[in-house]
């Protein structure tokens, strides 16, 4: 049988049979099931239950019967087996029933002296519509996987939203972990997703309570800062809002607590902030050091253009002066804060010509009275006199350039000068790119080149003597060769310029060593970077995919082995900036990706790095990067 | 003698077919065993003999299996209709007979009435006036490939990912391959019928993309056709953690920034930091 304008198409294992017509949307039903087993098959979305089964539904009945079975997706559910269909009205046995909440429609086959064909119409249980022919594959019950992902006895299932089981387990193998409550989330609202944790190597999570608009989740956590550790989360979601909180880590002296907020007010309004608070405490004890950060966004939306205010409030101790008494933490009286407003134009198209543009312009300002990190450069606490006379800080930062002062009051600390407590920025920038332009237009589309250039400029003029460009220019010609396989060539320029009115960079200064390296005796703080980049992809299946990443960089200043640091990498092990000083002059980064599951990819990288003459070294990235996603 | 052995061969064969006629077998999952009736996953209820015969379909024998829902069983029909032997099974039976064949005996009180829900059904439209929409999945793999256009202002070696609710919106679900300065490209292999909802990410939910207005956007919707391959292709305007003129990246769980008058990552410990214009007093 056919469809007749359904949309409800099934994921992962679509319905080839019919379905009827889809009404508008009607509210999410909320399902009480109770049975001797519950199983949920993650991968297919498929909730089945076997013996004593009762179901109550916020629709206004009650079900039971021996075998009930639905699909989360499809938002359809099956009762088979000594049937009773209770209601208002009253009490009907019969052979099955089944519901396509999303078309208001119950299929039932009643047993009363001789079996039937029942159809009730948009929830109304006390008229049905006898004999009515019924879509084919209303009764059929799923193939199922071996094993399920989780087991129960009951489950409480908000259609279209989520599911939540009790007495439940999952499996590690074919061993049961209990669980107790788990909620499942399969929600097409995305904020649901937005977490305030930060990256971690291992993270298991254990959704212990959730519904419509929430969900409650502890995280059991590994990361090489950490170690092992335990997390907690609680989301609160609408539909145009949400607010997330968490403790991460949740265990040990050291905890962040965080607080991410949203709203989108009308179509063209939306605002954002982001807390960080960070505490030194044993459990919930009185900490001994509190610090926080509030990050704050606000948008408005104009017809062709939107401005954006971003600011950022940092207070370095919440605690108060004399109150730290840590050996890590000074009494730092810093209040940092910034703010920015940006106006942004669309990306417009220049005339006819197969170019792109798209500008901003910002003002701002960065104010701190007495300078931040003071006590990350390793300065402890000090309060003489028991805190009634406050060390003078040394501030290295945003009042004084990062300088010292000639002339040094104090043989203990380092002054730096001058000081400037507020920074006035105002901002200037555009970018101007072209899409992929046709370089020949052969008969087959895998001869042909394609041709791709961006060019962003960017000024930042400083309230004091100091201003800041930044330009970098791209260009690649690209060729798919068949269906799996696809090139490029790359070059890119960057420029960043820190710019000093009065003085600046001064020339390198040898540390351990006689002699400047290569080119540093002539930097000024104006760098540049040229990238010759070759990229392959290699795609003979959705299921195996090969790309390998080359390139050559010619630098200025030159880098030179042992000079420069590698860079931070982040949580999974890969660099933190996609630029930075000192890169080596070649590297290659191979990734491979391929298929262990049926529903799991496992991608494995790693990234070669050499030099050239006259240095010959070469070293592999520290870390070989392997993560498993599930697709 | 020919003649007496062409009689017996057709009247053996003719014993033969009044013996095959008289009993239909079709195979298929239980729905339900009451009352008197058994029901197939067709919904159709058949009446069943009161010695009904049920055994094991492997071994012939009896069983210990049930006749409950979700059970394979192969029924046996006799000439009137009724089931006369249930062979039961926990796996899947070969296909045997046709539930077309055996619906003339399905018990149902009231008449066949048609469904206006179903396409059969559906009115023919008047001349000149739109159809109906209509959609139909055959559930084939269809190869869809993902091509995403990325902000200039991307950084080279950024990774790009699409984040689905097929995946519980893992942000790093769908890694993509960067094909040349501006573009992203993944080929993925979907069931036609597959409805999902979907946003380009750089790897976490901070980094997500955001509508060309500045504001949060919608996921995008995509309902898998039936086809060899569909190519979809999308502009990504920006980056919710990449705000144009930005001075401090805005980026949970790092330490606030405050602002850093040397933009070099990465300076070498022999290279002096800025010095201050000369000439100034210390404080």
């Amino acid at each position: 049988m056919l469809l007749l304008a359904s949309i409800a198409a099934r994921a992962q294992t679509p319905a080839p049979h019919a379905s009827p017509t889809a009404t508008p949307s009607p509210p999410p039903t909320l399902l009480y099931l109770n049975a001797k087993r519950v199983d949920f098959y993650y991968d297919r979305f498929l909730l089945e239950a076997d013996g004593d089964v009762q179901l109550r539904s916020s629709d206004g009945y009650t079900v039971t019967g021996d075998a009930f079975s639905m699909d989360l997706k499809l938002n359809r559910f099956l009762i088979a087996g000594h049937v009773t269909l209770h209601d208002a009205s009253g009490t009907v046995s019969g052979a099955a029933i089944s519901d396509f909440l999303d078309f208001q429609r119950i299929y039932f086959v009643p047993v009363t002296t001789e079996p039937d064909r029942w159809t009730f119409l948009n929830g109304d249980l006390a008229h049905p519509a006898k004999g009515r022919v019924m879509p084919g594959d209303v009764f059929e019950f799923p193939s199922l996987p071996q094993q399920p992902s989780i087991t129960g006895t009951g489950a409480i299932v908000g259609t279209k939203t989520y599911v939540r089981f009790m007495n439940s387990h999952t499996y590690l193998g074919s061993v049961p972990i209990p669980l107790g409550s788990e909620a499942v989330n399969f929600s097409a609202n995305q904020y649901f997703a937005q977490n305030t944790l930060s990256g971690a190597t291992v993270d298991l999570t254990w959704n212990v309570a959730g519904n419509n608009n929430s969900l409650s989740a502890v995280h059991f956590r590994y990361d090489p800062t950490y170690h092992l550790y335990l997390a907690f989360e609680q989301h609160l979601i609408g539909q145009h809002e949400y607010a997330i909180f968490s403790v991460n880590p949740a265990t040990g002296d050291r905890k962040w607590w965080n607080l991410n907020l949203y709203e989108k007010l009308g179509s063209r309004f939306q605002i954002s902030t982001f807390t960080q608070y960070y505490t030194q405490q044993d459990f919930l004890q009185e900490p001994r050091a509190a610090q926080q950060t509030t990050f704050l966004s606000a948008t408005y939306a104009f017809p062709h253009s939107y401005v954006q205010a971003t600011s950022q409030l940092t207070n370095y101790n919440v605690l108060g002066p004399g109150s730290l008494e840590h050996n890590s933490i000074g009494g730092s009286l810093s209040h940092p804060s910034q703010l920015q407003v940006t106006a942004t134009s669309f990306q417009n198209k220049i005339g006819t010509l197969p170019l792109f543009e798209q500008i901003y312009e910002g003002y701002g300002f960065n104010h701190d009275s007495v300078g931040a990190n003071q006590y990350l450069n390793g300065f402890p606490g000090y309060w003489p006199q028991g805190g009634v006379a406050f060390a003078p800080i040394p501030t290295p930062g945003l009042q004084a350039y990062g300088a010292k002062c000639t002339v040094q009051p104090s043989k203990f600390f380092t002054y730096y000068c001058p000081v400037y407590t507020t920074i006035w920025n105002t901002v200037l920038g555009f970018n101007l790119f072209t899409p992929a332009l046709k370089l020949n237009n052969p008969p087959s589309p895998y001869e042909t080149y394609y041709f791709n250039a961006s060019f962003t400029k960017q000024y930042q003029w400083n309230s004091l003597p100091h201003w800041i460009s930044t330009s970098s220019e791209n260009f690649s010609i690209s060729r798919q060769f068949s269906r799996s396989v696809n090139t490029f060539v790359g070059y890119q320029i960057l420029n960043v310029g820190d710019h000093y009115i009065n003085s600046g960079y001064l020339p390198c200064t040898p540390v351990n060593s006689f002699y400047c390296p290569l080119s540093f005796t002539s930097f000024r703080g104006v760098s540049t970077m040229r990238t010759t980049s070759f990229g392959l992809n290699l795609v003979p299946t959705p299921e195996f995919n090969f790309s390998l990443l080359v390139r050559h960089h010619v630098d200025f200043p030159i880098p030179v082995p042992g000079v420069f640091g590698l860079p931070p990498n982040n949580i999974l092990g890969q660099p933190l900036y996609s630029w930075f000083l000192g890169q080596p002059p070649y590297d290659m980064t191979a990734n491979v990706r391929f298929k262990i599951f049926p529903h799991a990819l496992v991608d494995v990288s790693k990234t070669l790095y050499w030099y050239g003459n006259p240095y010959r070294t070469q070293f592999w990235q520290p870390a070989t990067v392997v993560q498993v996603l599930p697709i | 003698m020919i003649r007496r052995l062409l009689r017996s061969s057709a009247i053996l064969l003719a014993l033969v077919l009044i013996a095959a006629s008289s009993s239909v077998v079709v195979s298929g999952q239980l729905l339900a065993y009451q009352d008197g009736f058994v029901f197939f996953t067709t919904g159709d209820g058949f009446r069943v003999a009161q010695d009904v015969v049920i055994r094991d379909a492997k071994t012939g024998a009896g069983t210990t299996i049930k006749p409950v829902p979700r059970i394979w069983a192969r029924a046996t029909f006799d000439a009137n209709g009724t089931v006369t032997e249930l062979d039961l099974s926990r796996t899947p039976l070969p296909p045997q007979g046709s539930f077309a064949d055996v619906q003339r005996f399905a018990v149902a009180i009231s008449t066949p009435a048609p469904n206006p829900d179903l396409l059969a059904y559906a009115p023919t439209p008047a001349p000149g006036a739109t159809p109906l929409p209509t959609q139909q999945f055959s559930g084939r793999p269809v190869l869809v490939t993902f091509i995403v256009q990325v902000p200039p202002i991307t950084p080279f070696t950024s990774g790009v990912y699409i984040t689905t609710d097929q995946s519980g919106w893992n942000a790093q679900a769908i890694p993509m391959d960067r094909i040349d300065a501006l573009h992203y490209q993944i080929t993925r292999r979907y069931p036609s019928g597959t409805v999902f909802h979907y946003l380009y990410d750089r790897g976490s939910f901070q980094a997500k993309e955001v509508a060309q207005n500045g504001l949060d956007r919608a996921p995008r919707n995509f309902i898998v056709p039936d086809a060899d391959v569909r190519v979809i292709r999308d502009t990504v305007y920006a980056w919710n953690d990449q705000v144009n003129g930005g001075v401090n990246q805005v980026q949970p769980q790092i330490m606030p920034t405050p602002y850093n008058p040397a933009p070099f990552p990465n300076l070498p410990p022999s290279l002096p930091p800025p010095q201050p214009p000369p000439g100034k007093p210390p404080f």
